[in-house]
């Protein structure tokens, strides 16, 4: 069985990174000073990685204020709009408005992706919103349809993925819990597939992970097997995983085995225990172990903790290239 | 007892001012602090009821005072601006407290502090993990409601944060591992129940005992977190009977910026909430009838009070009082008696400066005073 692991969203931030951005936001620290405190925690969360025997080197996204926002500071089109809930959590994103029909920039993207990662693209781990929690979640003032705009950022994202596969980027994960909180239906599901279809297109279908979270997967499993993606990630603690039916062959089958609401580290076991039967009954062509959803919910120390659990697990599953490095 | 329609009340947080920030850092009051102190005592004469506190904060010996005492004047200037606004029922503005989750934490065991976790942007806030059966050190919030009680002209009415809010800021450790298998939905639901019921019985229900036993008669149980996922309704409403078991006094659940009718009905089942406490301005903007949400209490024949958020904490414009009448007027068409309808900002005012608070608070009063004309005229 083939095991990959890696992060699947930000990593939180460690306190004294969490003290020199107040101490920015109150002028008692200069941007030069806090820069050094990113770039050396970004450090940290590769050597975490390395360490970790992580497949991808993401370097914890720790600059970036919320998944959307680096495009609706660079794109044209957006502005950046109010204080809006994250899902059932109690953290927040500022929602993009879209004013005209989106357009991407050349570059912009690239030049906020995590430094590390930039160092090593093929190591790179890029992480990017899908576009139907895109679509879904933004303020649409553009007046195009729903259908039309989900189209019009998977061709966008797919530019963006070509750009970056041109660059040596090799890993590529598409965020999209909004597939699983609110399912499409109908033509707007057609769109969903045929966004996906873009961006494989353009940067290769293995390499494209679509990673959803934050509720019950298996409702959804039919439209997921459709997406002609590389595999899809499902949060083990909030799918009915016992119920997930088989199928999904020669794809690759995420599992978000961390739970980041709560600090209790899973058992090693009991994950290698059910990777095993989901292996068994789904049958993928490889497995991507990670955290269920962004890791940071949870502070640095506890998040750090728990994401040893990738090692261990790995390690349990017999994975003879896993384990700590 | 009858009261005149439409009293006001407070509902939370003030913003503190600048020299009781300073004075509580035992730094010297800096122009502009020792100015906005000046203007403050202008208006109320606070800083007369304790004098020698204030003599030394404006002499600069905000050392040698102390923090308590700095905190006792804050306490005052707050009661003092929210009685002057016209405010029936009152706080202190939560002077002492500097938010709702990490304070009422520290009075219990079975928590450790993980950490910073980011809310948005550079914001974050502290959280901590229930690692051990929740148990209370003892009541709180005792001493700031005995100060209010002995200074407050207006009837006192304390808030405080409700036990599924603490349970859902918190992570859970403790009752998760007493769980057998795999911690998926199911699992995590019921661990989460015995956590939010752990911490209402042993934490809230003792504190707010002996809040009552102090004389404490109103009191806002805050649950902010109850939008935050709308099918554990049910465990807000179980954590709330249980921390209010056997007490009386007149009880409220302060709600905000949630989908209410997400919550219903099963909120309804907060045997002794006396009120709801909700916030309504914030979404009557747009063309849009931000108290259109009342049907669904009027729909489930529910009768209790309603504390009307009239006024936006979250923008500086100050609504102008036709407006908060306007508003009253619809909120009374929706649940027909206007005898139920009290009137308050939609949350706590501390994102506010205090200028705009204190004019906020005004139109508040001032609005309530319009539609109050129009209902006792018979114009309505």
């Amino acid at each position: 069985m083939i095991v990959r692991t890696g992060l699947t969203g930000p990593f939180p931030r460690p306190e004294a990174l969490v003290a020199a951005t107040r101490d920015l936001d109150r002028g008692r620290a200069s941007p030069d000073a806090v820069e050094e405190v990113f770039a050396r925690t970004e450090a940290e969360v590769v050597a975490l990685e390395d360490r970790l025997g992580l497949d991808t080197r993401t370097g914890g996204y720790l600059r970036w204020m919320d998944l959307f926002r680096p495009f609706a500071e660079t794109w044209e089109g957006f502005s950046v709009g109010p204080l809006t809930r994250w899902f059932q959590t109690n953290t927040f994103y500022r929602q993009p408005i879209l004013h005209a029909p989106p357009g991407r920039v050349p570059g912009a993207i690239a030049a906020r992706l995590p430094l590390p990662a930039r160092a090593d693209p093929a190591r790179g781990g890029v992480i990017l919103p899908g576009p139907y929690t895109f679509a879904g979640l933004l303020d649409n003032r553009s007046g195009e349809a729903d259908e039309a705009l989900v189209h019009r950022l998977g061709r966008l994202l797919s530019e963006e993925g070509r750009e970056l596969a041109g660059l040596g980027f090799g890993a590529f994960q598409f965020t999209e819990p909004l597939l699983v909180d609110r399912p499409p239906e109908g033509a707007l599901a057609e769109a969903v597939v045929a966004a996906y279809r873009s961006i494989a297109g353009a940067i290769g279908p293995g390499t494209a992970l679509v990673w959803t979270y934050g509720a019950d997967a298996t409702p959804v499993l039919p439209l997921l097997d459709r997406l002609p993606v590389g595999g899809v990630g499902v949060d083990l603690a909030e799918t009915d995983w016992e119920s997930l039916p088989a199928g999904g062959e020669r794809r690759g089958l995420g599992l978000g085995v961390i739970d980041p609401r709560t600090t209790l580290v899973e058992d090693p076991a009991e994950v290698a225990r059910i990777v095993r039967e989901l292996a068994e009954r789904r049958r993928p062509s490889a497995i991507w172990l990670g955290p269920g959803a962004p890791l940071d919910l949870l502070p640095w120390e506890p998040a750090t903790r728990k994401l040893h659990l990738l090692a261990a697990a790995r390690q349990a599953l017999g994975d003879a290239d896993g384990g700590p490095r | 007892m009858s009261r005149p329609l439409f009293p006001a009340q407070e509902i939370g947080s003030l913003m503190k001012p600048r020299w009781q920030i300073l004075g509580q850092h035992a730094e010297p009051l800096d122009e502009s602090a020792r100015s906005e102190f000046v203007r403050e005592n202008e208006r109320t004469h606070f800083a007369s009821e304790l004098p020698g506190a204030a003599d030394a904060l404006l002499a600069g010996h905000a050392r040698e005072l102390g923090g308590e005492a700095v905190r006792d004047l804050g306490a005052l200037f707050a009661l003092r601006l929210l009685e002057r606004a016209g405010l029936a029922r009152v706080y202190d503005g939560e002077a002492r407290r500097i938010e709702m989750f990490e304070y009422p934490i520290r009075q219990m065991r079975g928590f450790q502090f993980q950490g910073h976790v980011r809310s948005f942007d550079n914001k974050y806030y502290l959280k901590a993990a229930v690692t051990d059966e929740v148990r209370l050190e003892h009541p709180y919030h005792l001493e700031e409601f005995d100060f209010v009680r002995r200074h407050a002209h207006g009837e006192p009415k304390l808030p405080i944060t409700g036990p599924y809010t603490l349970a859902d800021w918190s992570y859970n450790e403790f009752y998760l591992a007493r769980q057998r298998g795999w911690k998926g939905r199911a699992v995590r639901r019921a661990a989460q129940r015995d956590f939010v019921v752990d911490l209402a019985r042993r934490a809230i229900r003792p504190t707010l005992a002996a809040l009552i036993e102090h004389g404490c008669r109103v009191i806002q149980i805050d649950e902010p977190a109850a939008g935050t996922h709308p099918d554990e309704a049910d465990l807000v409403v179980e954590g709330f009977n249980a921390a209010t078991d056997g007490l009386d006094a007149e009880f409220s659940m302060h709600i905000c910026y949630s989908d209410y009718r997400a919550l219903l009905p099963e909120l309804l089942e907060a045997k002794r909430c006396r009120q709801w406490a909700w916030e309504f301005a914030n979404r009557d903007r747009d063309g849009r009838d931000g108290y259109e949400v009342l049907r669904a209490l009027a729909d489930y024949g529910d009768t209790r009070e309603v504390g009307l958020g009239v006024v936006d904490v979250h923008r500086d414009e100050v609504e102008r009082p036709a407006t908060v009448a306007d508003r009253i007027r619809r909120a009374v068409g929706y649940l027909g008696d206007p005898a139920r309808i009290w009137v308050n900002p939609d949350c706590g005012l501390r994102t506010r400066g205090l200028d705009v608070a204190r004019r906020k608070l005004e139109a508040t009063v001032a609005g309530a005073a319009l539609a109050r004309e129009d209902f006792e005229s018979g114009r309505r």
